[in-house]
């Protein structure tokens, strides 16, 4: 590449620019945070970790919180369950009908989360009596299992097939061979698709917003709906708590696995 | 060893039978809802809904969003990812990282963020009054500029980070090599980074678009009811008007642009079109 | 050392703090071939890209046909350059990675049409037109980006180891290729390696670098059989360089061995044929025998260190492990001005 002086100041300027924008945001929500005043404001009028407490005293945002992290670790669970061995023998195997198989396993990409979570709501839940918790369970599965697969595909290509084979004629079975050598190498791929799962799932609004009903709401819909009435510096407070959260949770996986080479 | 098709198909049985049953099939069943008129199969459902000429302009400001924002995040990304790769690595991990955050984030806390700035007491207002450009109060909330910034927010990282990847696999000294033949930058950039970035550029670009025209808490939290696009409409005719049929036109029109996006785009993308 | 047809002065070239080129002279004349010579990282490459202007010195002049062209953007300078990698444009065809010049110059449909055939046909790739690089050999590569360098006419080409990435037999056929082409054109060149057979074979004038300065120049003959400096005569195969002190000569580490008569010069050193075994003043153990073919090399060790020695393949041999009798003759040595 090549590298001249005006080149690195117009560079280093754009990135500082582009920075401010994707970042600067969460600076101005922790602010408004910490505000002391009934409205979210930045600059903060005086600092207060009263709307922070606030969040905490929010009966609803306690309950929606744990039923996210439920349905997060569950349906991310659920998706690695199923997507695993679709990754592995659509790596190792001949299977009839791959690019079938293959279209069906990324059509949740293609397809927007609200209609996915429409047609359960008006084709399972409505007619069927399917409870409503288990339909958003079923929608975030569905959600997650492309990334499972693809994210687990990508660590089992950079492992040569000839290790099984090798421990297949040390004596072990196939499925000993996948759980001996397989999944260990592909430990860091697993984990990565965990978190990525975890975060989106989490993160996820268009998919719950026909599935949620009485008693069963998500953390980031009951944000929305909380939005929507209030106008207090709460939602400031629990956005930044959120941010912090995943701020943690990606430098911890940075740390970990390297994250970024799976994004 | 691995040439047993049995095994292969019983692995990949059990995801494929449940998206088959617990997600393909709702949504075709929904999908093919679309299409039916009081006498079978017709038409009739999409010509009473472009006949409403609200539904009409949500259509075309969500197409028009959708280029817009895609446009911009591919400018700016070309100039951030360029800034990146001429970084030293070391500084590169790290700058790669404050982009994958934001991505990490829930969007909703990231919207927030911009009812903060833009509302009427907000930072920008605050500097517009405070500089004497505005006397009262400017509406910038709920106005199609909102979404805008708040979209191009939420997708510029993920163009950037195509970008970065692409212009990272740009065969070593090419650029030097159009410079040293008597190519300009501009003409550098036309002519030999362009088509050779082209895939990730694609790549990118169906992201952003298909992510923006089917985004939902941007428009709800920062258009509001004022400036829909489809799918904050598909929620309103849906569960506030009980308009079942409107919001399956609206969903087979979400499909088909971002099945087609995806299609098309990724073919010109492998396509050699010289 | 200003003038010239391409004439570099008090060049300096860093990449953040490490001085690449420190204070560089170096002048030549129009249609002359000079070598840059030099282990990797000496600075070789980083000065080329310099004369071409992709990167910007820190200080010092470059001059072109008279005119200065230091700040000049690299795509003004009507400077040629081939690549290493070669560079080729991989989603252009042959033809159009050898017409981009052209293009670019605004040359005309019919003139760019004839000039590209040309040129093709001077490298031997005439019916290749519509292919892509990555359909070419790695020789064929080679050419168009020779082919893409030269069709458009520049004042000075450069090239940076052109030939380094191709096998050993094509590497020899291309050499006198280029050889022929440079005598075609009449162009002016500047190329760069590390292989001291290359520049031997094709240049006018080789320049020596070392760490970012110039160790030595000269006409190909001079520098090979003369050697002013240990660097310069290890590169052309003085393998034995020894310091003369006090009578003896001295290893660097410190090991010294007798001198037979008298040396006039700081440093004396031997290639591996002019090393006598079997006779001779000095012992030796054998360390190590290989047979070259033509000849036997053998590893010594002596008081001075190892030495390498050669003899003919008919000669008597000598097993690893026994005593040999040898001489450093001083008819056979270069003489040095400095033992570094």
């Amino acid at each position: 590449m090549i590298r001249l002086p005006w080149m690195r100041i117009g560079g280093w300027a754009t990135l500082a620019l582009v920075l401010l924008f994707l970042i600067g945001p969460f600076a101005v929500i922790i602010g408004a945070a910490l505000n002391a005043g009934t409205v979210p404001a930045f600059p903060p009028q005086g600092i207060s970790l009263r709307w922070v407490v606030a969040v905490f005293e929010v009966q609803s945002f306690r309950a929606s919180f744990f039923l996210s992290v439920w349905l997060a670790v569950g349906s991310t669970l659920a998706a690695l369950v199923l997507g695993v061995p679709v990754a592995y023998a659509l790596a190792r195997y001949p299977v009839p009908g791959k690019e079938a198989v293959r279209a069906v396993v990324t059509a949740p990409v293609v397809v927007p989360g609200i209609i996915v979570g429409l047609a359960l709501l008006r084709h399972a839940v409505v007619p069927l009596g399917v409870p409503v918790m288990e339909a958003l369970f079923l929608a975030h599965t569905a959600l997650l299992l492309p990334y499972a697969v693809r994210v687990v595909a990508a660590s089992l290509e950079n492992l040569r097939p000839d290790i099984e084979e090798a421990a297949v004629m040390l004596g072990a079975t196939r499925l000993g061979a996948f759980l001996r050598v397989v999944l260990p190498n592909i430990r860091n791929g697993i984990l990565a698709a965990f978190i990525l799962g975890f975060v989106t799932s989490f993160n996820q609004v268009p998919v719950s917003l026909f599935l949620t009903g009485p008693g069963v709401s998500t953390l980031p819909i009951d944000m929305l709906a909380y939005m929507e009435f209030t106008y207090d510096p709460s939602v400031a407070a629990l956005s930044a708590l959120l941010a912090l959260m995943s701020l943690a949770v990606v430098l911890v996986a940075e740390r970990l696995l390297g994250i970024s080479r799976f994004v | 060893m691995f040439q047993d098709r049995r095994i292969g198909l019983a692995l990949v049985l059990p995801a494929t039978l449940f998206l088959l049953a617990g997600f393909v099939l709702p949504v075709l069943v929904l999908l093919s809802g679309s299409l039916q008129g009081p006498g079978g199969w017709s038409f009739d459902a999409y010509v009473r809904f472009f006949a409403v000429p609200l539904h009409q302009e949500v259509f075309w400001r969500t197409v028009r969003l959708g280029v817009l924002v895609t446009l911009t995040c591919a400018v700016v990304g070309y100039a951030a990812a360029f800034a990146i790769v001429n970084t030293a690595p070391s500084a590169r991990g790290k700058l790669i990282g404050l982009l994958i955050l934001p991505l990490m984030i829930s969007p909703v806390a990231r919207t927030y963020a911009w009812i903060v700035i833009l509302g009427r007491t907000g930072l920008v207002n605050q500097a517009l009054q405070g500089l004497g450009l505005a006397d009262g109060p400017v509406r910038l909330l709920f106005t199609e500029t909102a979404v805008f910034i708040g979209l191009v927010q939420l997708f510029l990282p993920l163009m950037v980070l195509t970008l970065v990847s692409a212009l990272e696999n740009l065969p070593a000294d090419v650029m030097s090599a159009a410079r040293v033949l008597g190519a300009g930058w501009i003409q550098t950039f036309v002519r030999v980074v362009l088509p050779l970035t082209r895939e990730g550029l694609v790549i990118g670009g169906t992201l952003v678009f298909t992510g923006a025209v089917t985004a939902y808490i941007t428009p709800a939290v920062l258009g509001g009811s004022r400036v829909l696009m489809l799918e904050t409409l598909l929620y309103q005719r849906v569960s506030v008007a009980g308009d079942i049929v409107s919001g399956s036109v609206i969903a087979a029109i979400l499909v088909v642009m971002s099945y087609t996006t995806n299609v098309l785009l990724r073919r010109i993308a492998a396509g050699r079109g010289r | 050392m200003t003038d010239g047809f391409l004439a570099l002065s008090g060049l300096t070239l860093a990449y953040g703090g490490t001085v690449a080129v420190d204070r560089l002279d170096l002048a030549m004349a129009e249609g002359e071939l000079v070598a840059l010579l030099g282990p990797s990282g000496c600075g070789k490459t980083t000065t080329m890209r310099a004369v071409a202007g992709l990167l910007q010195p820190r200080a010092g002049t470059i001059r072109l046909a008279g005119r200065d062209i230091t700040h000049v953007p690299a795509n003004k300078r009507g400077v040629g350059l081939v690549f290493q990698s070669y560079a080729l444009f991989p989603h252009l065809s042959v033809f159009e990675n050898v017409a981009f010049g052209l293009r670019l110059a605004g040359t005309g449909r019919d003139e760019i049409g004839r000039r590209v055939a040309e040129v093709l046909a001077m490298v031997g790739l005439t019916g290749f037109e519509r292919r892509l690089p990555k359909e070419l050999s790695g020789g064929q590569q080679q050419r168009v980006a020779l082919a893409r360098s030269v069709v458009v006419r520049p004042r000075l080409l450069l090239l940076d180891e052109p030939l380094s990435n191709l096998d050993a037999r094509l590497r020899l056929e291309m050499r006198s290729e280029l050889r022929r082409l440079q005598r075609e054109l009449g162009v002016t060149m500047v190329y760069v390696t590390h292989d001291q057979a290359e520049a031997l074979a094709l240049a006018d004038r080789i320049v020596v670098m070392r760490e970012g300065r110039i160790e030595q120049e000269g006409p190909p003959e001079t520098v090979y059989t003369r050697p002013r400096t240990a660097f310069v005569a290890r590169f052309m195969g003085f393998e034995t360089c020894l310091a003369v002190n006090g009578g003896r000569l001295v290893a660097p580490d410190g090991r010294s061995l007798p001198l037979e008569g008298a040396a006039d010069a700081p440093a004396l050193a031997w290639r591996p044929h002019g090393v006598v075994l079997g006779r001779g003043p000095h012992t030796a153990r054998v360390l190590g025998r290989s047979y070259l073919g033509q000849s036997v090399e053998y590893l010594l060790e002596t008081d001075a260190g190892p030495v390498k020695a050669e003899a003919a393949a008919d000669a008597p041999r000598f097993e690893p492990g026994t005593t040999v009798a040898f001489d450093l003759p001083l008819a056979a040595a270069a003489r040095l001005e400095s033992a570094a």
